[in-house]
This record gives C-alpha cells, structure tokens and sequence, in this order.
C-alpha cells in the first residue's frame, strides 16, 4: 500500500477498518487520512465497497474492526460538524413533502427533540435553497424532481446543517449538466471556505479536474494521498485490476 | 331528519357518537405513519394479536377483579399484545433470513391464534358476563359505554400527546431514517416510541371497527388523504378527519338499523372516501391526470397544425 506523509491534525482518519456482509469482508484495513480543505474521492470499480466505506464510517453499518475518527474525535461526539448527502434513491420520493420543507428538515439535528424551526432555521433553508439554484422550486413536492434536482436538494439540505466535513454518496452520478454545474459550483465554493469533502466518486476521468485528494479501493485502500502523485496510472491500474484504463490516461499522463 | 336530531338529543347515543368520532380520528391520524413507512400491514398484525392480550386481560379481570368487563384493563392487555406481536416480528427479522412481510404473517398467526384459543377457554369456562367480548372482533360502536369513553379519551389524549411533542422527530424518522439516525434521534428510541403510538390508536379502534377490519382503518383514510394533501401535517389532520366521517356514519347507520356491526358500514364509508379521492383528487387525481394528458395532446396537435400551415 503507498500511503504519503500523514498530516497529523486529520479532519477524519480510518484506522484498520474492516466491514463484513454476512461472513464474506467486504472491506479490509482500510486506512487512509483527510487533510482538512480538501475534496477528496472515493474511487475503485463497481463492488469495491465504497459506498460501504462511507456508510461504516458513519455507523451506519456495523464495522468488524478498526476505528473512524473525526476531528479526533469518534462520530458521536462531533455529529453535528459532518454533513451527509445520501444516494438519492434512498428515501420515499412520494412522501408529502415540499423542497423547502425537505431542505428545513436538515435544521432538526440542531434543535434537539422538542425545538420547532423558527424564522432563523428558515433564513438558513432559504441561503442553501440561493446556493444550489433552487429557490425558485421552493414550493414544488419533492415527487415532481427530477433527479439532479433532488440531489441539490439533499445538497441544500446538508447546507444547512453548516458542517465542517462533507461526506457525500455519489453526488453527481444521473444528474443533468445544470445540477452537475451547480453541484460542482457548490463543492469548490465549500473548499474555498475552508470546508472539507469526501465524495464516493464514480467517474475516474474528472478526479483530476474536481479533487485534490484520492483514496483508490478495491475491497480495501490500493492508494492514498494527493492527486498529483497518488493517482497514477500504474496505482488505478491496480484499483481497477481487468478494467481497461487506458482512456482515463490518454491525456492526463505522459 | 328529526329521527336524527332526536337520536343526538340521547345521552347514550351521545356517548355512543363522542367515542367513535375520537376513535375514527386518532386511528386515521396515527394510520398516516403507518402508511407512510409502507408498514400497513403492522395495523393488521396489531389488530389481530390484540385478541391475545384482550383474552388474557378478560381471564385476569375475571379472576381478580370478579368482573372481566374492564375496559381499561381490556385496552392494556390489547396493547401489550400489540407490541409483544411487533417486537416479536422485528426479533424474527434481526435472528433469520425471514424478511419483514413473512415475519408479520408469522407473528400475527401466533397471536391470533393464542387469542382464539383462549377466547374458546373462556367460552367454556366458568366465566359469566362474556358475551361482550365479540365486540371487539367485528366492532360494535352501540356498545361503547360511559365506562369505555373515558378510557378511550385517555388513551386517545396519551396518542395525540405523543405525537404532538415528537412531531419533528417522527416526521424525520419517516421520510429519511439514515438522516435521523445521523443527527442523533437513534432509530432504537424513535422506531418503539412511534410504534407505540400507532399501537394505542389502534387498539381503541377495535371497539368500533373490530379487529377483522382495523386493516382498513389504518390504510384507507391515509391514502386518501395523500391524494389531497402537499404536506405531513395536512395529510394527517384530513386522515384523521376521514377517519372521524366514517367512525360517525357507521355509529349512526348502527344505531339506526338497531345494533348491526359497524366495522363493515365504516369500511363501505372509507371506501366511498378513497373511491372519490383517487378519482378527484385536483393534482394526483385519476381525473386531472387524463386532463392534463388530453390539454397535452392537444397542444402538440395544434402546434404541429401551426408548424404546418
């Protein structure tokens, strides 16, 4: 495994994480380590268990070993500065419910268990809803989406929380050009204000241009480190072991 | 319509009316919940396991108390079986491969089954007073006593309590599970409480729908509600409002024909509700859908006419 220097004040850090499904491990020692004001991918072929990854990192799958912190700290006690942005496939799309409403949902964490939104939790909707170019559908049922707008909505959503470090599932992935242009514009407005983005990236031709820092998986981390040196040919290669990825390189590498 | 006004002006049939409407209202509400986490089906296996705990209470009450007709002792004995039947189906799920729909039909099959056979024990035992008892499988709103009312309001006001107060948190829950569990309400806190809601509301159902139909009382003023609604909180409210329409117009159609079961007059009532709905509804309506498809065509029509002249 080629791992580069780690810097020591991490904003999250996997240490000999391992995930098993049933008894087959799904993930092995996964090790690897954020540096803060980075995007980051997530990248490896179909089945290599990155949304798993993400998914153990949080809790929301049982890990068979190894630890995740955040900040230094484990998830529970620093909930509230990690954002998430789900799959969208993963909720009740019909459930009744408008885009403003959805994106307002993302303030109840703040609020503990009996606070109601008030006016400042939805100036807050409001601002996430200008970011992602969807205040103009405010008052649309989230049933009547298209799918990049429902991934700005999980975006906006996860605005609001105003967190610290982004983890986000596949974000661009059967999203229009408008939402992907929106998302993106996003993301590199959040590294700009110091914030850090984990992505589970499907797309290995654009980690060049959107990231500054990658984790190749394949069952376990293959690479890990800053784009320029870390995504090699030779270290995707081994990622995507049998994939042609020829074209990826044609004009990345020499 | 003066046969109605002097049936109102009856402190029986009064009761009799004030005690449905509640039931109709809070188990449509709950039912909301229910149908949006697509768990329906756990109505049905609540209702039915709550002949077990209905039986059981029966036995006891007759036992210790000299008379088995207590209705809140009745209600608990139903509501402890409702979660008992739940947790056991969740217990199914978590130590086999059995998935959730077969673990229901599992659970309700074994609770059922306990009921009715103590309900044939105390059929031939040396209970008195039991005649009562099959009240609670058809429903029969012309049975609902002074006694009854009060525990029914209780319970009722404990259910919309609950959900008054954990609003947020059960709304949340509903729509996306991961992001509340994220955010701290854990899902081993918020699933129980909400299920325990659902299980008080339909628990008092039972006196008026019975448990046969109590199914049809959870799903069907919630999917018509859907069809109206934009919102959580309208949704529930017009569910509950459904729910109330239907509980009245059993009562009364009951009490008028002299004392048939009102479970089947209510579904007939909540089926009328959905039929129209689901035709009329303005947005989601089977009717604005085809209008809306016809506006459509003919729009592309005329423009290809204009392109074309």
């Amino acid at each position: 495994m080629i791992t580069t220097t780690l810097p020591c004040d991490a904003v999250c850090e996997a240490r000999c994480l391992s995930v098993a499904y049933r008894e087959a491990l799904v993930l092995k020692d996964v090790d690897f380590s954020v540096p803060p004001g980075v995007i980051m991918a997530i990248v490896g072929p179909n089945g290599a268990g990155k949304s798993t990854l993400m998914k153990a990192m949080l809790g929301l799958i049982p890990t068979t070993n190894g630890s995740v912190r955040f900040f230094g700290r484990p998830f529970q006690e620093v909930r509230s500065r990690i954002g998430y942005i789900p799959q969208h496939a993963s909720v009740d799309w019909d459930f009744p419910t408008t885009v403003f409403d959805a994106v307002l949902m993302g303030t109840y964490g703040s609020l503990g268990w009996f606070r109601r939104p008030g006016k400042h939790e939805r100036q807050l909707s409001w601002a996430a809803l200008e970011q992602t170019g969807m205040a103009h559908l405010a008052r649309r049922q989230i049933g009547e989406l298209s799918g990049g707008e429902r991934q700005r909505t999980f975006l906006a959503r996860a605005l609001v929380q105003d967190a610290d470090l982004y983890l986000m599932d596949e974000p661009l992935q059967g999203v229009d050009a408008l939402s992907k242009h929106a998302i993106l514009a996003v993301m590199r407005g959040l590294r700009q204000r110091g914030k850090t983005l984990v992505m589970v990236h499907h797309d290995p031709s654009t980690v060049r241009q959107l990231c500054d820092w990658v984790t190749l998986v394949n069952k376990g981390v293959v690479a890990t480190g800053p784009v320029e040196d870390t995504f090699s040919e030779s270290n995707v290669r081994r990622a995507y072991a049998h994939m042609p990825t020829e074209e990826w390189f044609g004009k990345a590498t020499a | 319509m003066e046969p109605l006004l002097e049936l109102l002006s009856d402190h029986t049939v009064r009761t009799v009316l004030t005690g449905s409407t509640i039931i109709g209202f809070v188990s449509g509400a709950l039912g909301a919940f229910a149908y949006l986490r697509r768990q329906s089906m756990m109505g049905d296996v609540v209702s039915h396991a709550a002949l077990l705990g209905i039986a059981a209470a029966f036995i006891v009450a007759s036992l210790t108390l000299g008379s088995g007709h207590h209705t809140l002792a009745l209600l608990l004995g139903a509501s402890l079986a409702g979660v008992l039947s739940i947790l056991f189906a969740n217990l199914v799920v978590r130590h086999s491969r059995i998935t959730m729909d077969g673990a229901m039909a599992v659970s309700l099959a074994l609770f059922f089954g306990g009921g009715l056979t103590l309900m044939r024990i105390i059929q031939t035992g040396p209970f008195t007073q039991r005649a009562g008892l099959d009240t609670y499988i058809f429903g029969r709103a012309a049975a609902i006593t002074r006694a009854d009312l009060q525990v029914i309001a209780v319970f009722a006001a404990v259910a919309l309590v609950f959900l008054v107060l954990n609003w947020k948190v059960f709304k949340l829950y509903s729509f996306d599970t991961v992001l509340s569990e994220l955010v701290g309400y854990r899902a081993r806190l918020v699933e129980p409480l909400l299920q325990a809601t659902i299980v008080l509301a339909v628990v008092i159902g039972l006196k008026v729908v019975g448990l046969i139909l109590m199914i049809a009382f959870v799903v069907a003023p919630a999917s018509a509600a859907r069809q109206w609604t934009r919102s959580l909180g309208a949704m529930v409210l017009l569910s509950g409002t459904f729910g109330a329409l239907a509980s009245i117009a059993g009562t009364l159609v009951s009490v008028l024909a002299g004392d048939v079961p009102t479970g089947p007059v209510i579904v007939l009532a909540l089926t009328a509700i959905v039929a129209v709905s689901l035709l009329f509804a303005p947005h989601r309506g089977l009717v604005a859908r085809a209008l809306r498809r016809r506006r459509q065509r003919s729009e592309l029509v005329r423009e290809a006419h204009a392109r074309g002249a």
